[in-house]
């Protein structure tokens, strides 16, 4: 089901035909969807959906079995795919015997990232405490912050994010949410998974629905809200629960 | 091109990073120190005592070098550090990328792998290199003892250790990348070392091709460092074998490319691999480094040797376990090969030991032929085998210089203070940079 136009202008990045499987299990299975500009783009599904699968192949961490990634007006090879996106992964924690500023420090260096966001997404991530511990020694919601930092000091105009709110606790996640809000007004682009769908609806402009390593919806709520009419034959609650369920 | 050189500056200062926070580098250090003490001690002692010290008859030491007394065992310490302890450091520091999800990371970056694992190698070869200073301390000790130095035949020594470290690493990189786990990588890196061990035992039963193959395991390779032979095939061979580790733990480290595609890489790089160390078996040239010409004929029996154009055959009677065989390949056609590279030599026997051959007429036989003349000789001692080529081949025997004579330095000194170096002072200065570190950090 495709609700937003192929054809859409300002699309950054189209993926098409994606699938993936391990062995005899199908991770991903012909899925196609559009990330604009300017946007924060939501994958939405349950555990074992295929978010992370989806989100390493078209980040060329693993590979896909067949499928296409175009960027613009050009089909992405893997320097293309590198100078537009980056990839920002969930429960990892690279570099565990250096210290958080290190760590900062030589993404910003390595990849050649924004150092002139560095102090504001610092402090907008609430990093300061922790910049001499070692990033082995953080706590879960500690290395996602880390995580969130690196990815947002990036170069690249798009940032993938899975489960940025993992980990965090209701004031962290909504102090996140402004975070990468501003970050989108001022020109970034995010495609971010998040299972916990209460979330998605309050951050995410548009939705790709994700059920058993497919698509099962793309597009905004009030675009996902009128298909559920159409498939239920009447209107469903305003709760993106109540849609979510509907579509999958 | 600038960015790229700032991200291999800050993937060189990650690496280095890493290195210096991993317990196994520090580790590995700690025990270089007590390793090469114990070699080194006990060398120098042997070597005192064989000089005269402690009322044994002087004069035997004349027969020393120091190359055989004292950096041949001081320095295989280093040969028990790279086959044990290093892969380790090397595994950690390959594999932890994988295991943190840092690689996930770091791949995103254009960079090539290649370039990635040349960082890796770059940084664990300085390690190696500091950890070298150990038996560096014992070069001081032994110029403090008064002991003789000759740079060409230590510097030799180094380079093998260096080279047999390089290919270590390559080893382990490979492994690291290959599987998926460390402990799994540490094994099939000590696989390979005991693989190499049972080539050595095969060889020495069953002779032929692994006689020849066994030349160019990391022991024997290292052996011939340590004698003050560099050989053109073993180096470029162990270069060959570097790379190929390398670039293989490059294949595998793309984790976003497909395995099968990998796969089929991995099998262009071995044939690739074997077809280079095919041509490299045909580099002849090779040095003699030793200050005793360990592994030459004396100078003029060089000359006369050169004169020999044709291709000399030489027929050995010998089973590979044979003692006379081990003694005619070491001391004499080892030293042939090298002043005659078209020398063909032939092993004949029934059996591995050769116990059962005795009773045979010819078991025991040498034969010699030269411009369809052919001689036989059951001698194998150096002496007797030259002077058969040379009734052979027409030419007089030169007579020897004594110049040509190596007297030996021999030093009746006892290793002192060499225990406190190695078992105190070496473990302390490991020590407290580890604690001065941990406070930086």
């Amino acid at each position: 089901m495709r609700l937003a136009s192929e054809t859409t202008p300002e699309a950054l990045v189209r993926v098409r035909g994606m699938t993936k499987s391990y062995g005899r299990l199908i991770a991903l299975r012909d899925v196609s969807f559009t990330i604009r500009s300017g946007e924060i783009l939501g994958l939405i599904g349950p555990n074992g959906a295929g978010k992370t699968t989806l989100f390493e192949c078209l980040s060329e961490v693993q590979p896909a079995d067949s499928g296409t990634v175009s960027f613009g007006d050009s089909t992405g090879a893997q320097r293309l795919r590198s100078s537009a996106l980056f990839y920002v992964p969930d429960s990892i924690s690279p570099w565990p015997q250096q210290s958080v500023k290190w760590a900062i420090e030589f993404a910003l260096g390595f990849f050649g990232g924004r150092s002139e966001l560095y102090s504001e997404i610092v402090r907008d991530l609430g990093l300061e405490p922790l910049m001499r511990m070692r990033v082995g020694t953080l706590s879960k919601g500690q290395r996602k912050r880390l995580l969130l930092t690196i990815g947002l000091l990036s170069p690249q105009a798009i940032v993938v994010i899975d489960e940025p709110f993992e980990g965090l606790d209701l004031r962290q996640s909504r102090e996140l949410e402004a975070t990468l809000r501003k970050h989108v007004v001022q020109g970034r682009t995010l495609f971010v998974s998040i299972h916990q769908i209460a979330d998605a609806a309050r951050v995410c402009d548009r939705f790709v629905l994700l059920s058993s390593g497919s698509v099962a919806a793309e597009g905004t709520m009030e675009e996902l809200t009128a298909f559920a009419s159409s498939r239920l034959g009447h209107s469903p609650s305003t709760d993106f629960e109540e849609i979510f369920l509907a579509l999958t | 091109m600038l960015s790229r050189n700032r991200a291999w500056a800050w993937l060189l200062r990650k690496e280095w990073r890493e290195l210096m926070s991993s317990r196994s580098y520090w580790v590995f250090l700690i025990l270089m120190g007590p390793l090469v003490g114990v070699s080194f001690i006990s060398a120098v002692r042997t070597y005192a005592e064989a000089s005269g010290l402690g009322g044994t008859t002087a004069g035997v030491g004349e027969a020393f070098s120091p190359l055989i007394g004292i950096w041949a065992p001081t320095f295989s310490a280093c040969e028990i550090a790279a086959a044990f302890l290093l892969p380790f450091v090397a595994i950690r520091l390959v594999a932890g990328d994988r295991q943190s999800g840092a690689l996930k990371l770091e791949m995103q970056h254009p960079m090539s792998t290649f370039v990635r694992m040349g960082a890796k190698f770059l940084v664990l070869l300085v390690g190696w290199l500091i950890a070298l200073l150990a038996p560096l301390a014992g070069v001081l000790l032994w110029k403090s003892y008064g002991g003789s130095i000759y740079a060409p035949e230590l510097l030799t020594v180094v380079f093998g250790h260096l080279l047999n470290a390089a290919l270590t690493i390559a080893l382990a990189s490979a492994a690291a990348s290959v599987v998926e786990h460390p402990s799994t990588a540490a094994i099939l890196t000590l696989a390979v070392t005991v693989g190499t061990w049972i080539i050595s035992f095969v060889a020495a039963v069953h002779g032929g091709f692994w006689e020849r193959a066994v030349a160019y395991t990391p022991t024997a390779m290292v052996a011939q460092f340590q004698h003050g032979l560099v050989r053109l095939d073993v180096v470029l061979i162990a270069i060959t074998a570097v790379l190929a580790g390398l670039t293989l733990a490059g294949i595998w480290m793309r984790i976003g490319i497909a395995v099968r595609r990998r796969a089929y890489e991995s099998a262009a790089l071995a044939a690739l691999a074997a077809a280079m160390v095919f041509v490299c078996t045909f580099a002849t040239v090779s040095w003699d480094t030793s200050e005793n010409r360990m592994n030459s004929f004396s100078r003029p029996d060089e000359q006369a040797l050169r004169q020999i154009r044709s291709p000399l055959q030489i027929e050995a009677h010998l089973s590979p376990e044979d003692p006379r065989r081990a003694d005619l390949e070491r001391r004499v056609l080892s030293k042939l090969r090298r002043v005659m590279p078209t020398l063909q030599v032939r092993y004949v026997s029934a059996t591995a030991i050769g116990l059962f051959e005795q009773s045979q007429s010819q078991y025991g036989e040498v034969w010699y032929r030269l411009n369809g003349r052919e001689v036989m000789s059951r001698a194998t001692t150096p002496e007797a085998v030259l002077e058969t080529i040379y009734s052979l081949s027409g030419i007089t025997a030169p007579t020897e210089s004594a110049e040509d004579i190596f007297r030996g330095h021999p030093l009746a000194v006892p290793p002192k203070g060499a225990a406190v170096v190695f078992y105190l002072v070496w473990p302390a200065l490991v020590v407290s940079r580890i604690i001065f570190q941990r406070r930086i950090a």
